[in-house]
This record gives structure tokens, sequence and C-alpha cells, in this order.
């Protein structure tokens, strides 16, 4: 299982309850599917960069999930037939998790060493731990 | 290479260039998302180009990570590809 974060874009056009229902449908393929959700963020209505199925605007939604590869297939299908969602992208965000925490750890042990005055003074941590 | 102290021929200016330092490191940003589009936006010009590593100075760790950024933010209309 791994975390995920899926975005898509719903036509500005579309009414909450539409929204909430396209929200209600990946949700059960994601927990019949054997995934949990962590939490559903409707970000709401902004300007598109550029424009999508002749949309200057469109209505944001993030999933953050933890899945299998097949939910995940399943869903950017459902997304892919709904005509009410012009765009969708799907991010894995474990590998960013670990190498968040990487450095943290490696910033707290640094700290430690040093004593009470340290994590003040910029210095290339970042950029090692990266690596 | 010509130090700065070497003496140059009359009439040439001196340009001291400031060291630059990656924004990201200075900052302590780990992170870079892709939906943090005020954050990435400082990195794409005019043209809608990612600005690169000569102009801004950020680190090629850090390059790396928001180039992924960026291309993630264009998938999903948060950022252009080009201007119109």
């Amino acid at each position: 299982m791994r975390n995920y974060e899926i975005m898509f874009i719903v036509n500005p056009n579309a009414t909450e309850e539409e929204i909430d229902k396209i929200n209600a449908q990946l949700e059960s393929i994601i927990t019949t599917g054997g995934g949990t959700i962590d939490k559903i963020e409707k970000m709401g209505k902004r300007r598109l960069a550029y424009l999508v199925d002749k949309q200057r605007e469109g209505y944001y939604v993030l999933f953050s999930i933890v899945a299998n590869g097949d939910i995940i297939k399943e869903c950017e299908r459902r997304l892919r037939v709904m005509d009410a969602v012009i765009k969708y992208i799907t991010v894995r965000t474990d590998e960013e998790v670990r190498r968040m925490e990487k450095i943290r750890s490696y910033r707290q042990k640094r700290a430690a060493r040093r004593g009470s005055g340290a994590g003040t003074t910029p210095g290339p941590s970042a950029e090692e731990a990266m690596q | 290479m010509k130090s700065a102290k070497e003496k140059r021929p009359a009439g040439q200016k001196q340009y001291y260039r400031r060291k630059k330092v990656c924004k990201f490191c200075v900052e302590r940003i780990d992170s870079i998302n892709y939906k943090d589009v005020k954050l990435l936006s400082q990195f794409v010009p005019e043209r809608a180009k990612i600005m690169p590593r000569r102009i801004s100075g950020v680190c090629s760790p850090h390059q790396r990570l928001l180039n992924d950024a960026i291309k993630k933010a264009r998938n999903i209309a948060l950022l252009p590809f080009t201007t119109e």
C-alpha cells in the first residue's frame, strides 16, 4: 500500500451536488478496494493557467489516500469516463514523506550532537540528507 | 581565471558579482510541493519557462525537485506551459 494524492478539476458549471456525487463514487471505489482515505479537500474554484475543455475556471478537489495500484487504476478509469471531470493527476507521496522524515531525523541528530545552539546556523545539512 | 586583485587594463570596469545562494537551502525549505503555486511561480518568468540554475542560483538537488514540482503543476493547470 502506498500514499497517493489524486487531484482533479471539475467543470465550473457543475453544481455542488454533482461534485459531492463524484466524491462519493470515488470514496466507494477506494474503500471497497481496501484502501483508506486520509483527507478529501475541496479547494474550490480557481482560474486555470490555460484553457481546458474551453474552460477558464475549474473546481479543484484533492484526495489524499492510501491505496494500491489496482485502486488507482480504477479511479483513473472512472475519472476519465466522467463528463464533468476535465482533468486529473495522481501523485505518489510516500517517497516524499520518507525523504522528509530522513531529513528531520538527521537534523535532530545534528542538533543533539551540537547541544542547544544548533539548528539556527544555515549549512549544507539539507542537501546532504537529500542524497 | 583572473583573480579580483589582479590589475586590469585601464578603463575596464571591475565587477563584483554577489555570490548566489540557494533559496531552499537558506530558508530550509525541504519539500517543494506542486500545489504551492506561490513558491513555484517565483521560478517561472513571464514566458513560463523554468528559470535556469545559473540565474536563480538554486543548488542542483533542489533544482531537480523544483523541476518535478513545476512539471506536475503544469499538468494540472496550476502553472502555464506557455503564455498565450
